[in-house]
């Protein structure tokens, strides 16, 4: 891994202190990480449920996008929402986040602040 | 920290004209400074890379000597080589002689370096420290490592008109052979033999990269290194120099046996070796490195170091990072190139047809690719992914679909870039010659010209201590790993 890269699972690690932060190498400098139970919003069933994604080597310069909801969450209302599909990811079934970030600024913008930015959205969708 | 020899340095145009304004401001009296570099050791030499300069007020922190005639105090040189310790760099002191174009240490100079560099030297945590002494186009230095005090061979601007300072002035140069008998009409033979000491990299062989390739040659560089991973196929022919359809083995790729075309593929020639036999063909003295890598691997990236220039020639985004990191991180002037066809999203229509040359300078200021939004982090994210999270993610192009591409726009991109660099090291451009980002609408037969939009907080090219410029190899390039 790149110190980079390194460096940012440490900050999701300071951000999610009650989260076991997952992280693999992806064989090019970056990783794959899984941020395990997370509070994802009472609209969900169940309500906690993991978070993965990838950070490139190219960290901070890349953006961190999609973010994948692990495990077969459901919304109880049974409404299906914009912006959330159902894909296979690292050969898994997966809630698929697709928010990107037009306006990533590799000086300031974070994997972490980006993974609560996707959560927020999420908690509020 | 032993240092490979010869040593240089290298200033990029804007930090050289703050320095000479401050050492030659018209009253003919002595000024200091310090120069703080970032160190780059390649196989051909080191490379001292100018990331700082601090400029030394007169009467303050440049003052009357005890032993010579003009001394830094003790306080700036504390302050600046502590800086330059803590940041990795060489502290480099500076000051200026009268004269023009030949220069030398004093005797006074020579007693002060040996009673304070050996000093300086046990503080820099054992990062190179030196001098340096100027005429106005003139230049001597000499380095202080753990292993010994060295000349500083020479010191390269970086810019509009990117050149060489030296000691004394060079021996006149030989005349050019017959064959560049034009050129030398328009540069003269001191411009031919500027040519020929160049070390270009062309990153791409393809449509553009092919027109660089045989035009470079022709023109009489000394030295091409070409990197591109890819082999020929059928529908590059139309537009890369040189190629054939033995090359391309057509007569595999074309049958009608899966296995067969398969075989074809894996036997076509690489891109770079069709390159070097017509840069070969085009100059049979040239040096020539055709290297079937990826400039996205680290150790491919770093044989790039010691280059004059680079061209970029690929379409990929990644690949821009890099080259924008090689520019700001190793003071190397270069250009980007490219065509791009954009189609209406819905009916599929043609909309834009366009071709960029971005002209990049190391410095804030100078053209830098971030700044200018040519490297999207959204697209840097969906080219690190492979093809099936590239389709999940149903708002990026189908990877599969293959960009339309036509030699005449290759050629529009390409000929502006290699004329900039004939000009850049021949110093044909006018003083006031806008550097900017140059931009051709094919469709409305229209160009523009895009002003340069400097961020002081780039990573690349900024002034913040986060940012590459000049820092050599204290920081890696943003390569696999």
């Amino acid at each position: 891994m790149t110190p980079d890269v390194s460096a940012g699972i440490d900050e999701i690690k300071a951000m999610f202190p009650n989260s076991a932060v997952i992280a693999e190498e992806d064989g090019e400098g970056g990783a794959y990480v899984t941020v395990v139970d997370i509070e994802i919003g009472s609209q969900y069933q169940p309500s906690v449920a993991s978070c993965g994604f990838r950070i490139s080597y190219l960290y901070p310069r890349a953006d961190i996008y999609p973010h994948y909801i692990i495990g077969g969450i459901s919304r109880r209302d049974g409404q299906a929402r914009q912006g959330v599909q159902q894909v296979t990811w690292r050969n898994q079934q997966v809630l698929q986040l697709s928010r990107r970030s037009n306006k990533w600024n590799a000086a300031h913008d974070t994997a972490a602040l980006k993974l609560a930015k996707v959560l927020e959205w999420f908690r509020k969708l | 920290m032993k240092l490979k020899l010869p040593i240089t340095l290298t200033i990029d145009e804007v930090l050289f004209n703050r320095l000479h304004q401050h050492l030659f401001p018209g009253d003919f009296d002595e000024h200091g400074a310090v120069i703080a570099a970032g160190i780059a050791q390649t196989p051909n030499g080191t490379r001292l890379l100018a990331r700082e300069v601090f400029l030394a007020k007169d009467g303050v922190d440049y003052i009357p000597g005890t032993r010579g005639y003009r001394a830094l105090t003790a306080n700036f040189v504390a302050e600046k080589s502590d800086f330059c310790s803590t940041e990795g760099l060489c502290y480099l002191a500076i000051h200026n002689h009268g004269g023009f174009d030949s220069v030398g240490f004093s005797p006074d100079d020579v007693a002060s370096h040996k009673r304070g560099y050996p000093a300086l030297l046990q503080i820099s945590n054992g990062i190179p420290v030196g001098a340096l002494v100027f005429a106005k186009a003139a230049v001597a230095g000499e380095i202080w490592t753990t292993e010994g005090v060295f000349p500083l061979k020479n010191m390269k601007i970086v810019g509009k008109h990117t050149r060489l300072l030296y000691p004394s002035p060079q021996d006149m140069p030989r005349r050019s052979k017959r064959v560049y008998d034009r050129h030398a009409r328009l540069f003269g033979d001191a411009g031919q033999e500027i040519l020929r000491g160049l070390k270009i990299v062309i990153i791409g062989l393809g449509g553009g990269g092919s027109l660089l390739n045989e035009w470079l040659a022709k023109l009489g560089v000394g030295h091409i290194v070409a990197i591109d991973f890819d082999r020929i196929d059928i529908t590059n022919l139309p537009r890369v120099v040189g190629a054939t359809r033995w090359d391309a083995r057509t007569w595999l790729t074309g049958s009608r046996w899966g296995w067969l075309q398969r075989l074809g593929k894996r036997l076509a020639a690489h891109k770079v070796h069709i390159a070097k036999r017509v840069a070969k063909k085009a100059n049979p003295s040239i040096t020539y490195d055709a290297l079937v890598a990826d400039i996205l691997d680290s150790s491919t990236a770093m044989l790039v170091r010691d280059a004059d220039f680079i061209f970029l020639a690929t379409d990929s985004i990644r690949s821009r990072l890099v080259f924008n990191a090689l520019v700001h991180q190793y003071v190397i002037p270069g250009v980007q190139i490219g065509a791009k066809v954009t189609a209406d999203k819905y009916t599929r229509e043609v909309a834009n047809i366009f071709t960029a040359t971005r002209l990049v300078l190391p410095g804030l200021g100078g053209g830098c690719l971030d700044c200018a939004g040519a490297i999207p982090a959204s697209r840097l994210n969906s080219e690190g992914n492979n093809a099936e999270e590239q389709r999940a993610q149903n708002y990026v192009d189908d990877p599969q679909v293959t960009e339309p591409s036509v030699i005449t726009l290759n050629v529009q991109s390409a000929a502006q870039a290699a004329t900039d660099l004939m000009m850049m090291f021949t110093g044909l451009f006018e003083p006031n010659a806008e550097m900017g980002h140059i931009m051709n609408f094919a469709r409305e037969r229209r160009i523009s010209f895009v002003e340069p939009k400097p961020d002081p907080f780039c990573l690349d090219c900024g002034t913040t201590s986060r940012s590459r410029k000049g820092r050599g190899d204290a920081v890696r390039l943003p390569c696999r790993v």
